[in-house]
């Protein structure tokens, strides 16, 4: 068998048809590029840059909102040590003006008792406390000067205090109520059994004279008599604390109302004021007519 | 019976011709798309040698392009003529010519391929625009210029009804 040699390389032909080939292809793509061939590359490159320009963009866009939290979390953190020296500030303010404020409360609170009672009362302030010691008292800062004078009664909004013991130039000493020494007419709110206040010191008293055939319950108010001419009937002494049967007479504990240990002021009846004040005359409400309705 | 091929040199001449043709026929549009169709259709393929009838057909189409003013100079012309040319040389040698009448039947069919062909490579290169009247004009008058181009390409070869 006889074998052919190959003829290597292209024919006339073949040169012929890959002229035609490449005129055709060539002629197309011209065709196909159009007027404008740059904008076909313009488009492809844009097309290949999309991702990448996206990436890039949200890169960016994730850079300005981190910086623009760090400005906000920086510009927070001024803010925040701002107000902190602002609030220190007032809380220094508040503090320093903190016992003008109880004293300006206290004022409001005293006026608001003396335009209840229709009587000439007078102010004074708590200047100085010796109840911790033996037979203490309260100092008051007015004494002879505003025309006090020994056995005038005391009290402040919550209730009665004492009665003035001693009254000096400038100064009064107050005997409280829950001084060994201290009595107090006084009467139960609801039996209206009347007995005398004795102190047992600590704001705790005990109610003398007061029958075994009376009915006393714990928590009931316990009034002033005015028996004793030092108050008038009616003002709050305390509340009954604790009830016992005696040999003779009930032994009733009444817990003063009046808070003894933090007065800052406080209000003076008159000497030997009336046995019965008549309170202000307050319009009672006006309930509207019921009507009648038929059914 | 095969009609035989003419000879290249008459085939290049009449080429000529019809080019310089396209070229005088210029300020008439209409006409001139007789003119490009018959050289493009008709004159130029040639079976067996297709490079040739390619370059007149590229020659062709640029040369009408380049002159009309309106007429948008991006080769889409030419690309088409360079189909339509290499279909019907392909088609010449595979189904070679036996009488006038199939070949003016062809002839009138590719022209209408070559009407759609060119506005289409014309719209791809550019943008959609109007047809013009010329792919009418020269299907209409295409047994004309087939009978024409005929007795040009074989006038030494019989009248083809033998």
């Amino acid at each position: 068998m006889a074998i052919r040699a190959v003829r290597w390389g292209w024919s006339r032909t073949g040169w012929q048809r890959l002229a035609l080939i490449l005129l055709w292809l060539g002629h197309g793509v011209w065709v196909l590029l159009g007027p404008n061939p740059g904008r076909h590359w313009t488009s492809l490159a844009d097309a290949m840059s999309r991702p990448s320009q996206s990436l890039a963009s949200r890169w960016e866009t994730w850079r300005a909102s981190r910086r623009e939290a760090a400005r906000d979390l920086a510009e927070t953190r001024a803010e925040n040590a701002r107000l902190s020296a602002e609030l220190a500030r007032l809380r220094t303010q508040a503090a320093q003006e903190a016992p003008r404020w109880t004293e300006a409360d206290t004022a409001v609170r005293l006026l608001g008792l003396k335009q209840q009672i229709p009587l000439d009362l007078k102010a004074a302030r708590v200047i100085f406390s010796t109840r911790p010691a033996t037979f203490g008292g309260l100092i008051l800062d007015r004494g002879q000067d505003l025309g006090l004078v020994p056995d005038q009664g005391v009290l402040v909004p919550e209730g009665i205090v004492g009665r003035l013991w001693s009254v000096s130039g400038t100064q009064s000493k107050v005997l409280p109520a829950d001084a060994p020494n201290a009595s107090v007419a006084v009467m139960l709110m609801r039996s209206r059994a009347m007995g005398v206040l004795q102190g047992l010191g600590s704001g705790r008293t005990l109610i003398r004279y007061v029958s075994n055939q009376e009915v006393v319950q714990v928590g009931e108010a316990v009034l002033t008599s005015g028996l004793d001419r030092v108050f008038p009937r009616g003002l709050l002494v305390g509340y009954v604390a604790e009830v016992a049967q005696g040999d003779l007479e009930l032994r009733v504990i009444v817990n003063l109302s009046a808070p003894l240990d933090r007065l800052s002021a406080v209000l003076l009846l008159p000497p030997q004021p009336p046995l019965e004040v008549q309170p202000p005359f307050v319009a009672p409400d006006q309930k509207p007519p019921r009507k009648r309705v038929t059914p | 019976m095969r009609i035989p091929a003419p000879s290249a040199t008459r085939q290049n001449l009449l080429c000529a011709a019809a080019l310089g043709l396209i070229v005088l026929s210029a300020p008439f549009p209409r006409f001139q798309a007789i003119p490009h169709v018959m050289l493009v259709l008709a004159l130029a393929p040639r079976p067996g040698a297709p490079l040739v009838g390619a370059l007149w057909a590229l020659v062709a189409g640029w040369t009408l392009e380049g002159s009309l003013r309106l007429y948008p100079h991006l080769g889409g012309t030419a690309w088409a003529d360079l189909s339509m040319t290499l279909l019907a040389g392909w088609m010449a040698g595979r189904w070679p010519l036996e009488g006038l009448k199939g070949w003016l039947a062809r002839l009138a069919s590719l022209s209408l391929l070559h009407g759609l062909l060119v506005h289409g490579a014309v719209r791809l290169a550019t943008a959609p625009h109007p047809w013009g009247w010329g792919w009418f004009w020269a299907l209409v008058s295409a047994p004309l210029w087939g009978w024409f181009a005929w007795r040009l390409l074989h006038a030494g070869a019989g009248s083809g009804r033998r």
